[in-house]
């Protein structure tokens, strides 16, 4: 089944200090290790990072096997963009990128693994309030999170599903078997998201103008209705 | 008890430019009243997009459906507010990693306070049985938990209808029994489309979909037993010879008339 994937390790509850630690300073750390990935010019220095944020998910006590599971899908791609840059750049630049994904991987694991998903949501509900004068809804941002939060190891559990099969049929090497599938997986993951999503009224702009009982909306009075006639119920 | 009324409702597709549109629902007039309905026929019959009508997932090419008076494309939201949608596979409806999220999820237009909104969420989760597996991954429970996950999410805001698509399909004999028996304690009005034919036979009434019609509407044995005769006539003659019933021998079709 789709969907087994992992990327950034779920709510874990807990008490530690990072349980406890604001919800901004979390978006803080997060932040700013995705601007430190693009000043951190030094690979060691990115591997001091890596090692006080995987210390800081340690502390969180959410385990080291989550850690690993949050990191494990990415390792591929970080694995053949690592080769490229290296032969494009040399080792050190390659080992600084791959450090620096790795870096601002972790730390959103730290934010997710220590932060309630519903938490998380009204804190972006809240950063995103200023933005109502300019007529965007609050809610759809954190929305936006949530369907992001779904969707990532779902296409990387739609990824892992399409490669097994691609390897019964004998066709791992070829990469149209790979990707296309996974495309079109995605494609019908996002209908199917949207179609949940309306169907549960989630996701509508907070007034709908069109909804009121007015008139125009509701008709005056509830037409009689005809059971169908038998032109269009004749069996074939 | 809600009234759900289509007048004429049709739905068409354009298949593509130089062709007629594909009419997936012949023009149908219904009023659904009963506490439970049921739709039942075969595969690509159109039962998905008739239940997909009832809260505006799906909008009638020509015609009109209205959910107490709320029209289903003029007045969405509060169409959906009324009528809560159960799909298939519930893996396709659950937006949240963890039960407890996802209930939480539905709560928050209705519920603003977030200690209301899991106090709320909780007792709906305890309600179904749901509370111990709250934290758990959804991709780690099993069918039957997730199908009761998926209709607690939805009843979580209190619909007065419960539209629910071929529910237990994907679950197994006692996961199928506990829905069944989840499904009896509802309050709401409730129509389902099933290939269960002994669910079906719970209902108050059940209609029989063919090829984009209602070749069927009235009490449930008798709409099971025109299925079942419908489905041996569509049968090839080679497999089912001695069985294919003459297509004479089929029930005349039953015009529901006005319910009360």
């Amino acid at each position: 089944m789709s969907g087994h994937g992992f990327l950034l390790a779920n709510y874990v509850p807990g008490t530690s200090p990072l349980h406890r630690a604001p919800l901004w300073l979390k978006f803080l750390l997060v932040l700013g290790c995705g601007m430190a990935s693009f000043l951190i010019v030094d690979w060691a220095a990115a591997a001091a990072a890596l090692a006080v944020m995987c210390a800081l998910f340690l502390i969180s006590g959410a385990g080291l096997r989550r850690l690993v599971r949050a990191v494990r899908p990415v390792l591929p791609v970080l694995a053949m963009i690592g080769l490229f840059q290296w032969w494009q750049l040399g080792g050190p630049t390659a080992a600084r990128i791959v450090l620096n994904v790795l870096v601002c991987i972790v730390a959103a694991s730290i934010l997710t693994a220590t932060t309630p998903v519903q938490r998380l949501l009204d804190g972006v509900a809240s950063l995103a309030r200023p933005f109502r004068r300019f007529g965007a809804d609050p809610e759809r941002f954190a929305l936006t999170i949530a369907i992001m939060l779904r969707s990532i190891p779902f296409i990387a559990g739609a990824y892992s599903d399409v490669r097994d099969s691609a390897r019964a049929r004998g066709l791992e090497r070829n990469p149209r078997a790979l990707i296309l599938p996974v495309f079109i997986t995605t494609v019908a993951f996002a209908r199917q998201t949207g179609d949940a999503l309306a169907a549960r009224g989630l996701g509508e702009a907070e007034t709908d103008t069109q909804s009121g009982p007015g008139a125009k909306t509701q008709p005056e009075a509830e037409k009689p209705t005809q059971p169908a006639g038998p032109g269009g119920h004749a069996l074939p | 008890m809600s009234t759900i009324v289509l007048d004429r409702a049709a739905v068409r597709v354009a298949v593509d430019g130089r062709h007629a549109p594909k009419t997936l629902l012949a023009a149908l007039t219904l009023r659904l009243t009963e506490q439970r309905i049921g739709v039942i026929g075969a595969n690509g019959s159109g039962k998905s997009t008739l239940l997909r009508l009832l809260n505006g997932l799906v909008a009638p090419s020509s015609g009109t459906v209205t959910v107490d008076r709320w029209d289903t494309v003029r007045a969405v939201r509060e169409v959906r507010r009324r009528v809560g949608f159960v799909f298939t596979d519930p893996l396709s409806q659950l937006v949240m990693p963890t039960g407890r999220e996802d209930v939480e999820l539905s709560l928050r237009r209705s519920v603003r306070n977030g200690r209301e909104r899991s106090r709320q969420a909780e007792a709906t989760l305890d309600r179904f049985g749901l509370l111990a597996l709250a934290d758990q991954s959804i991709y780690e429970l099993s069918g039957g938990e997730r199908q009761l996950l998926a209709l607690a999410a939805v009843l979580a805001v209190d619909p007065e209808v419960l539209v629910l698509d071929e529910p237990s399909t994907l679950l197994d004999l006692r996961n199928r029994e506990l829905l069944r028996r989840t499904l009896a304690g509802l309050s709401q009005q409730v129509i389902l489309s099933t290939h269960d034919l002994e669910l079906a036979l719970d209902l108050d009434r059940v209609l029989v979909v063919d090829a984009g019609t209602v070749v069927f509407d009235g009490a449930p044995a008798a709409a099971v037993e025109h299925y079942r005769a419908l489905c041996a006539a569509g049968l090839p003659a080679s497999g089912a010879a001695g069985h294919r019933p003459a297509p004479e021998n089929l029930q005349p079709v039953q015009l529901h008339p006005e319910r009360p």
